[in-house]
């Protein structure tokens, strides 16, 4: 089978699954599970246009960026700049993490580092538009603090991934 | 030569078939964010702390990975969390893993990028969760 292939068979199992957790959700609780089923429509709700984007970034990336540039900038010799790069998209990507996951993927395959792609990923935890809540809640010196050492562990997780990765 | 408008057209239906193929694990994955808004209350993270300072951070590191949501949520939380006395440790773990680790996604995340790079990446998050909000509450207290 093909990796596409196995992806989508995984795919329905859990969607199966996950269907049948609603029929038993609706079976003890009615009102609960129409209570899920609301939120879960919300959920889709927002993603939807963020979709669109990952859509377009797609089509963008796999058009006009050549397998090599994406290499030289992304790749096993991208140094600094690889990082920069990470770490600034992590922090102002929008939306869920997991909808970002396909486009990842797809540069992976193009050969990002999967160092830089971890970096991405805990960069993601400085949420830009919600810094001023965090500020108004836990204070502005807790979240100035909060966001370096977010950016630092981006770095260091990534780097000890790349040892743990090359290590197989 | 391949037209610039062929190009684009087979990127795009490339990137359609890409999302069609995680279509239903990424509803599934959707369904399971609102299953777990639903029964996996604040109420319910709260009850699971115990004033032990440890303790706490790695419940809140753990009560973080199985909670779902906007972030602005986790702060929320956080702040209900820190007016009843949870240590800030705990609750910065709680906001840290809240947004960097997700029971949810995890098949999404090991049928995309593999089994290996999902462990590693999920085991490093969750021991950074725990050791950022140590050194950023160590310092909060350093600083003021």
């Amino acid at each position: 089978m093909t990796i596409k292939g196995k992806q989508k068979s995984i795919g329905h199992i859990m969607l199966l699954i996950v269907i049948s957790l609603y029929l038993l959700a609706a079976f003890l609780n009615p009102t609960s599970a129409y209570s899920a089923l609301i939120s879960s429509l919300s959920v889709l709700k927002t993603v939807l246009p963020i979709l669109l984007v990952v859509l377009f970034l797609m089509t963008f990336i796999n058009s006009y960026i050549q397998p090599k540039k994406i290499s030289q900038y992304l790749g096993q010799k991208s140094g600094l700049k690889g990082w920069l790069i990470a770490i600034i998209s992590g922090v102002f990507s929008h939306g869920p993490g997991y909808v970002w996951y396909p486009m990842l993927s797809d540069l992976r395959a193009h050969g990002v580092k999967d160092s830089l792609i971890i970096a991405f990923f805990y960069a993601r935890s400085i949420k830009v538009p919600w810094l001023p809540m965090m500020a108004g809640y836990f204070g502005i010196t807790f979240t100035v603090i909060l966001s370096f050492y977010i950016l630092a562990a981006a770095v260091i997780q990534g780097m000890i991934a790349e040892k743990l990765m090359l290590t197989k | 030569m391949k037209t610039e408008k062929s190009i684009i057209t087979q990127s795009f239906k490339n990137a359609l078939r890409t999302l069609y193929t995680i279509a239903p694990m990424l509803l599934a994955v959707i369904g399971l964010v609102g299953l777990f808004q639903t029964y996996i209350t604040p109420q319910m993270i709260h009850s699971f702390f115990t004033g032990s300072t440890l303790y706490d951070t790695l419940i809140g590191t753990i009560t973080g990975a199985i909670s779902v949501g906007q972030p602005f949520i986790s702060y929320i939380i956080g702040g209900e969390l820190n007016d009843q006395g949870i240590s800030l440790y705990a609750i910065t773990a709680f906001i840290l893993s809240f947004v960097t680790l997700g029971l949810v996604q995890l098949p999404l995340e090991y049928s995309l990028f593999g089994m290996r790079f999902t462990l590693v990446r999920n085991l490093l998050s969750f021991l950074f969760s725990i050791l950022v909000s140590l050194v950023t509450v160590y310092t909060l207290e350093v600083v003021i």
